[in-house]
């Protein structure tokens, strides 16, 4: 009796809102599973907690939820990518964990945000090995709407296809490609401000003012700019950059464009050869990618100029006579590369999606050169690479890779590669 | 009485869920999507989640699923559900139609990443239109948005979830 007075009790209770189907004994047993998640959660450390959604009255929620940041609180993110590569002339072979990235980003209300990301490259970072520890991203957001956004910090400068989407997952290959490495410096943040946001529910803008490179600091060539750059280490800033970016995306297709400039001399804070040599450098460039059924179509090209790169070369001259140690070098005074590469996703089932590529790279440094000083233009600064590879992905945010690379000019580099990343 | 104390608790969840929604762009609030999908605002309905079902809801979603007392409304015809999953670090609230096991209609209702937005469009989500569950996917591949890959992952999912609840629902009705 005091049992069937107790049961329709519960039932009483539970048809406040009617329910289809299961008996008493299996929502009782569902409370009890909501109780134990709930005193589970209760363990726990307090995050800040608003309420999210509609559901939200009844915190039925019975995990802890992979989004702290999305109820107030802080929220881990990261990413990472290890590579394994063989080279075909020398034979040689390197492993390295390339990278391992992990963020914190915290909601502060509703409106305001923190972005952050620190880097480890190569494993281990200490004086006599190659690592480097840095901070690749650390910016305040203050969103006023989607379309107007206002940041402030150390963040990506919003130009090429990787330098704002670099997880390996996102990507094709186990290195990253050549132009957006050596011409676009990926990953290529500054200090500064800027303004982003989304128009017409297509077209996303960004604007801003930031650090730019110091053309004293540049000490390799190779890489056409990307040795000036500062990193928000104590950066020169006596010139500064403006940057705009202009991109359209729509299901399956995304055009766009960036462009940033600015004086680079910085007043010979690097190095007193270049005081009042303006030695602007701008960068732009123009992508598109195409998603059609399972094929996936993608190209870009990337332009830069430094002005004045003679005289960064006497610049180095003189450095090199100051100090023998700091070697002399044909400065770059262009740089331009494109690329075009298709991947179509020949398997899927479940998350395992597997989509073989192929990708066409050209790469094109030029030097000034200063003949009466011996500095020439380096031949593998104009280069061609051809890669066929495969993408693997064993879930949406982990894949493994494998590659053939053949460069034409630099041969020591053709080299069969083979990796995994991963995202969360 | 006991339809009207249902109506006024339905009531009362919707607007405190409304005002509940405590960040990101709302561009539509739950309870207005509801009423105007079906015209007005019925008795909500709870699709208790066993244990059983708990397993498929979690091999759609990679992880448990966030309710287990799944709220939803409907009419003669259709189902409708307010569903919620992270994309990349924040949670993305969609409202989903469901007509004859099939999504009739889907829109984003409060969107909280930084990037990403672009899943709002009428592009993007009237692919899911007539979607229809085919085993665990989708009966169609959904183009993605370059730099959303997470938030569309996300709507993919809610959708195939929408569909197994709606299915769940008719079981139970019928069960």
């Amino acid at each position: 009796m005091k049992k069937s007075s107790i049961t329709l009790a519960l039932a009483a209770a539970f048809g406040a809102a009617p329910a289809l189907g299961q008996t008493v004994d299996e929502k009782l047993q569902i409370l009890q599973q909501e109780i134990d998640d709930l005193k589970a959660q209760n363990r726990k450390p307090a995050a800040p907690q608003q309420s999210a959604s509609p559901d939200s009255l009844d915190s039925s929620s019975m995990l802890d939820r992979n989004s702290a940041l999305a109820n107030g609180g802080t929220n881990i993110v990261g990413y990472g990518e290890v590579g394994y590569s063989k080279f075909r002339q020398s034979g040689n072979a390197t492993a390295d964990l390339q990278r391992f990235v992990f963020g914190f980003n915290h909601r502060f209300d509703e409106r305001l945000t923190l972005h952050s990301e620190v880097e480890f490259e190569h494993a281990v970072v200490s004086k006599d090995d190659e690592g480097e520890a840095e901070i690749e991203q650390a910016w305040v957001n203050y969103k006023m709407s989607d379309a107007v956004n206002f940041k402030g910090g150390l963040f990506l400068i919003p130009i090429g296809i990787l330098n704002e989407t670099h997880e390996p997952p996102t990507y094709y290959g186990v290195q990253r490609n050549q132009v957006e490495t050596r011409i676009i410096p990926t990953t290529w943040r500054e200090l500064g401000v800027g303004m982003h946001g989304i128009f017409d529910e297509s077209f996303r803008y960004d604007v801003g003012i930031t650090t730019t490179f110091d053309s004293g600091k540049l000490d390799d060539p190779t890489t056409g700019i990307r040795s000036a750059h500062q990193e928000g280490q104590l950066a020169n800033a006596r010139n500064l950059a403006v940057y705009g970016a202009l991109n359209y995306r729509r299901p399956g297709l995304l055009v766009g464009g960036g462009v940033s400039t600015g004086d680079t001399g910085q007043n010979g804070a690097s190095n007193p050869a270049l005081q009042g040599v303006a030695a602007r450098f701008t960068m732009w460039d123009v992508h598109a990618q195409y998603r059609v059924g399972r094929l996936d179509l993608q190209a870009l090209y990337a332009s830069g100029t430094l002005g004045d790169a003679d005289k960064v070369t006497a610049a180095t001259v003189a450095a090199n006579l100051a100090d023998p140690s700091v070697a002399a070098f044909a400065a770059p005074k262009s740089m331009k590369g494109w690329y075009a590469q298709a991947a179509y996703h020949a398997y899927k089932q479940g998350n395992f999606d597997v989509a073989p590529f192929i990708r066409y790279e050209r790469v094109d440094i030029q030097q000034a050169e200063d003949p009466a000083n011996g500095l020439f233009q380096d031949p593998n600064n104009n280069e061609r690479i051809k890669t066929l590879g495969v993408n693997f992905w064993v879930h949406p945010q982990v894949v493994l890779k494998a590659d053939i690379q053949r460069y034409a000019t630099d041969k020591t580099q053709d080299r069969f590669d083979i990796g995994a990343g991963f995202m969360f | 009485m006991i339809c009207a104390a249902r109506r006024s608790l339905a009531v009362l969840i919707l607007v405190f869920g409304a005002t509940a929604v405590a960040h990101g762009e709302v561009y539509q609030e739950p309870g207005a999507f509801v009423a105007e999908v079906l015209g007005s605002t019925p008795a909500l309905k709870v699709l208790w989640l066993t244990r059983e079902m708990q397993g498929q809801a979690a091999a759609i979603l990679g992880h448990p699923p966030a309710q287990l007392r799944q709220r939803y409304w409907s009419d003669a015809h259709k189902t409708v559900w307010i569903l919620e999953e992270t994309g990349k670090e924040e949670l993305i609230t969609a409202g989903f139609v469901v007509v004859d096991g099939r999504i009739d209609h889907v829109r984003v209702l409060v969107y909280r990443e930084g990037r990403g937005q672009e899943v709002r469009q009428s592009s993007f989500l009237k692919q899911f239109k007539d979607a229809k569950a085919q085993g665990n996917r989708l009966d169609r591949d959904i183009d993605g948005i370059v730099g959303a890959t997470l938030s569309v992952g996300a709507m993919e999912r809610m959708a195939r979830l929408a569909l197994l609840f709606d299915r769940l629902s008719h079981d139970n009705a019928h069960g």
